[in-house]
């Protein structure tokens, strides 16, 4: 059998074993008892084994069986996976890499295992200060040509990071995202012809591309603390001109998100900021006369769920009162008094998003809050986040912000409204219905349904796109839940198509400037989508 | 009609390989999977003449799946695939049923008559 063929493959296989045993080596030094690490590594050592031993590369497999037989003694029989264990099979993957590349550069193996395979064996653990560090380095200089240090033989270090241009990522990016389509595609033709090999080989792409688009993403990413000092100056400033006396903290700096992200949060949380000390911080004297602590805190925290981060801006200020707020918004005429009656308290404190609600002038006597707090929303919006705002009158605020880590894909829910399929992100779609004729109540001339024992208006998002209303023969009538002015609306559609996920596309002019588009995109079958932001076009 | 297989490995340079000696042999190869779950899953779904299934992998271990794959369909026809010094694990899972064991690495040769006899047997 010509084993030549399966060298590329066998190369990347194994250099994906090796990067899930360095990152679980590290994750295990934290936590030594963890068994999914434990049995992890075992059978990352064991398959690098098996696959050697079919390519006849003796030394990796050498190695990797005395990497395997170690973690069997861990995982069998009781040995402790210590600082000597994770630095012996750190040095075993290292050693593997460096033979990886000579196999790659059809080179004979210029680091040979050595006396490491025997100290894999004969571990035993509680030796003073193991310190496998200098046999380690001692053998190279002998083996290695004396000028050039060979490429990939080098521990990775500190010249492992290489500078990239932007437009080259995002070039990057954009070809992950076509190919992302095309996966589509292929599925579809995989399903027309009932093909289980096709589908087997189109799953397999599917995981592949699904870990080099988070790859290629994971490249764009900057830690939130590229924007920090903006934030900490602002506060300071904000503090020192009205007089009040709080204290700033940061937590999650280290939270990495895209860098296109980063970029337009910066003004949202300028804002909320701004808000949080100018309104909604009391002055000493009140703080001190309400029991409170002189000094007020604002805390900035991030942090990951997932794919999303979460971003909280809280503080122990005045608070908000729902009450306050619904009856502003009547007075203001942005909402009915019987709009008003549906809202929930955290509805009402969403108010503060609606256009109009509050001008810099009311805003202290209102609410405490107020200050652009619709465009706040309305980027977070745009940038695939959500917004809410959680409160305590007299205790303190907190504002929530939910964003993608990265962007360009995105989970939509893809609907028919006459000829046209419009895609609306799953994070402004809170449930999909699909209604009998009969459950639609009338109120007033306003048509609504119950859904949790709240009555839901229902619109026509074929009429709010200017389209033929649909028809409806069957009796059903499909729709989804979104929010609009802080509180929920059923959006009636023709057929909901399904979720997808989608490669966004920015729109050029003149469409760009279109209300309620957010960009377009391309469905599996070739088919154009009109991705839609909802929140803008109501 | 050719023989049906199931490749089941964890390592994807693994079923390649298996898969160009099958097919090398006439086999069709009717399904893939990479862990002990999916196995199960597929096995359901395609119910393949034969199955190679390899002993160390996640989401269920090749044991635990031949467990529940004889439960589902007691005339199976499984081929562990295990490597050397796995001795304990061969007659766990020739207790639940295996038909035979290919060792790695893969012989063709030796592979194409282990699994012809399997299918056979």
């Amino acid at each position: 059998m010509d084993m030549s063929q399966y060298r590329n493959l066998f190369l990347s296989e194994a250099r994906e074993y090796l990067k899930t045993i360095n990152d679980t080596v590290v994750a295990l030094e934290q936590s030594p008892s963890d068994r999914a690490g434990i049995d992890a590594l075992f059978r990352g050592a064991h398959s690098l084994k098996g696959m050697a031993a079919s390519m006849e590369y003796g030394d990796v497999v050498e190695v990797a069986h005395s990497m395997e037989d170690l973690m069997l003694r861990v995982r069998e029989e009781g040995l402790v996976f210590d600082a000597g264990v994770a630095d012996l099979l750190l040095e075993g993957a290292d050693l593997i890499e460096g033979l990886l590349n000579d196999v790659e550069q059809e080179l004979e193996p210029r680091r040979p295992p050595g006396d490491l395979p025997r100290r894999l064996a004969g571990y035993t653990p509680q030796r003073a200060q193991p310190e496998p560090h200098p046999p380690q380095q001692a053998p190279a200089p002998s083996q290695a040509a004396p000028a050039e240090p060979e490429k990939g033989i080098e521990p990775a270090g500190e010249l492992s990071t290489v500078r990239v241009r932007t437009e080259l990522l995002d070039h990057l990016i954009n070809l992950t995202g076509e190919l992302v389509t095309n996966k589509h595609r292929l599925l579809n033709i995989g399903r027309e012809l009932g093909s289980p090999q096709l589908n087997d080989a189109v799953s397999e792409t599917a995981k592949l591309l699904r870990a080099l688009h988070d790859e290629v993403m994971k490249v764009r990413l900057m830690p939130f603390d590229a924007i920090c000092d903006r934030f900490q100056r602002s506060v300071r400033a904000l503090a020192k001109r009205s007089g009040k006396e709080l204290s700033f903290e940061l937590a999650g700096r280290e939270i990495g998100l895209d860098r296109g992200i980063l970029e337009q949060l910066t003004d949202p949380l300028n804002h909320i900021l701004r808000n949080a000390v100018d309104h909604g911080m009391e002055g000493s004297a009140e703080r001190v006369a309400a029991g409170k602590a002189a000094k007020g805190v604002v805390t900035l925290a991030v942090s990951r769920d997932r794919d999303r981060v979460l971003i909280t801006v809280s503080d122990d200020g005045r608070g908000m009162d729902p009450q306050v707020m619904i009856a502003a918004a009547i007075r203001k005429r942005l909402i009915t008094p019987e709009e008003a009656v549906l809202l929930s308290p955290r509805q009402a404190l969403m108010l503060a998003c609606i256009p109009g609600f509050s001008t810099a002038k009311e805003v202290t006597d209102v609410s405490g809050r107020g200050v652009g707090m619709d465009a706040v929303n309305a980027s977070i919006q745009k940038l695939g986040g959500s917004l809410t705002i959680e409160s305590e009158p007299g205790v303190g605020s907190r504002f929530t912000l939910m964003v993608p880590m990265t962007i360009a894909i995105i989970h939509a829910l893809v609907v028919q409204c006459g000829k046209v399929k419009g895609a609306v992100p799953v994070t402004a779609v809170h449930r999909t219905v699909e209604l009998r004729r009969e459950q639609v109540e009338s109120i007033g001339k306003r048509q609504v349904f119950q859904l949790d024992g709240e009555a839901i208006p229902l619109l026509s998002l074929n009429r709010v796109l200017g389209l033929p209303l649909g028809r409806f023969t069957s009796g059903i009538i499909p729709l989804f839940v979104t929010e609009a002015k802080g509180r929920r609306i059923g959006l009636v559609v023709d057929r909901l198509l399904g979720q997808h996920e989608l490669f966004v596309k920015p729109l050029g002019r003149p469409l760009s400037r279109l209300k309620g588009v957010a960009g377009g995109a391309t469905l599996g079958d070739g088919e154009i989508v009109t991705i839609l932001d909802v929140a803008d076009l109501l | 009609m050719s023989t049906t297989v199931m490749i089941v490995d964890d390592s994807l340079f693994m079923r390649k390989m298996l898969r160009d000696i099958l097919e090398e042999e006439g086999y069709e190869v009717a399904a893939e999977a990479s862990d002990g779950e999916e196995a199960v899953a597929k096995y359901k779904e395609c119910r393949p003449d034969l199955t190679t299934l390899d002993i160390v992998m996640p989401n269920k271990t090749g044991i635990e799946a031949l467990q529940e794959i004889m439960a589902f369909d007691p005339a199976a026809r499984v081929v562990m695939c295990s490597a050397i010094g796995q001795e304990s694990l061969t007659t766990a899972a020739a207790e639940a049923g295996a038909k035979a064991f290919i060792l790695k690495p893969f012989n063709p040769e030796l592979v194409a008559r282990v699994l012809k006899e399997a299918a056979q047997g």
